[in-house]
């Protein structure tokens, strides 16, 4: 899923600052799930906006609404009608979503509530971790289903690096994190030794094509079969 | 007149099973006050806190169950969890998160009506009026 946490209030403020009827729209599935986008986190912020607009001396109307994918342009039919009348929309959804709805309403100004972080899992209660950068070509079955793209501080293909202490990345050295971040390489060595695997270490991965992933431009996936 | 501070209380069934005379203290008091009856203090959300105080609140005080005695393990602790989300908007906004309080009772036990209700009228009429809520001539809403 998308993970994604909500900016600071004063620059949601400073973005919505001019609009009287204010639409706050939500998404309930990746960033309700990171407890960032969903409906209840769309009544905090409103109510939090309606209490911070009023100390400012200013009325602004704020309507809420709230569907299950604001990145898919066929759930999008209640956010646009509810944004009808109003003067600004200030979606909490992933910056995807964010697009998709500007895309479905040209003239009116939509505005991201939240930072998109990664795609991750929902780790712990409370805790989610990043664990696929979208690379376009997925090692998975090659490391046991542990990204070392992604849970690797140096994205390194053939590792460990030898910085790891006691299972642990060295980035722990450099800055502070809880809980601290495993040696990637570490677990898959582990994930490896439990499959009965352990060969495929003894295999050097050739350079990865990047290409595939960010640095090869804006991606997109076509497919003839599902087009119109 | 004068408006009245109005306190809403969220009270926890098994920490206070009758609010009704605590709210008649707040009103001797010199309060407003209102009470929401809750099965547990874990059925209270952030939001529900932050829209009370948007909508009606001068103050807004749940009372809740010890965290080593909710009925539901962990519901007290999660409550107290959700509270200090909602304190932290407060923050931003530029209001006292003081307007945002739980006070803990044990269930089963005699509360100090009295006591509890000078504790909220003192922190009621020091924090005064709230200057984000909704006031009267002001139109609802629309969902």
């Amino acid at each position: 899923m998308i993970v994604g946490t909500r900016k600071p209030l004063a620059e949601i403020q400073g973005m919505v600052a001019g609009a009287r009827r204010l639409l706050v729209a939500g998404c309930d599935t990746c960033v309700a799930e990171c407890v960032a986008g969903g409906r209840r986190e769309v009544a905090e912020l409103s109510a939090a906006l309606m209490m911070a607009s009023r100390m400012a001396g200013r009325q602004v109307e704020i309507r809420e609404a709230s569907v299950d994918r604001q990145c898919i342009h066929e759930f999008l039919l209640e956010v646009v009608e509810a944004a009808q009348g109003a003067e600004a929309v200030l979606s909490l959804a992933c910056g995807a979503g964010v697009q998709a709805l500007a895309a479905r309403l040209p003239h009116l100004p939509v505005f991201p509530a939240l930072n998109t972080q990664f795609i991750g899992e929902t780790a712990e209660r409370g805790l989610w971790l990043e664990n696929c950068r979208g690379c376009g070509d997925c090692l998975l079955g090659l490391t046991g289903g542990i990204c070392p793209i992604s849970r690797c501080a140096k994205s390194l293909l053939n590792g460990p690096c030898g910085g790891a202490v006691g299972g642990l990345c060295e980035i722990n050295k450099a800055k502070k994190f809880d809980p601290e971040v495993p040696c990637a390489w570490l677990q898959i060595y582990d994930r490896l030794s439990a499959l009965g695997q352990l060969e495929r270490l003894t295999v050097l991965a050739p350079p990865k094509d990047w290409s595939r992933g960010e640095a090869g431009g804006p991606r997109r996936v076509l497919r003839p079969d599902q087009r119109p | 007149m004068r408006e009245k501070p109005k306190v809403v209380i969220l009270a926890c069934q098994q920490a206070l099973p009758d609010p009704e005379p605590l709210l008649q203290a707040l009103e001797a008091a010199g309060l407003t006050a209102r009470a929401v009856p809750e099965p547990c203090s874990s059925k209270i959300e952030a939001f529900h806190l932050l829209r009370i105080l948007a909508v009606e609140a001068d103050c807004v005080r749940v009372l809740a169950c010890p965290e080593d005695a909710c009925l539901l393990k962990e519901g007290s602790c999660r409550l107290g969890r959700r509270l200090k989300h909602a304190q932290e908007y407060l923050q931003e906004i530029g209001l006292e998160p003081e307007r945002l309080e739980v006070t803990r009772l044990n269930p089963g036990e005699a509360v100090d009506l009295p006591r509890l209700a000078a504790d909220l009228a003192g922190v009621a009429l020091t924090l005064g009026l709230n200057p984000g809520r909704r006031r009267v001539q002001e139109k609802e809403p629309q969902k």
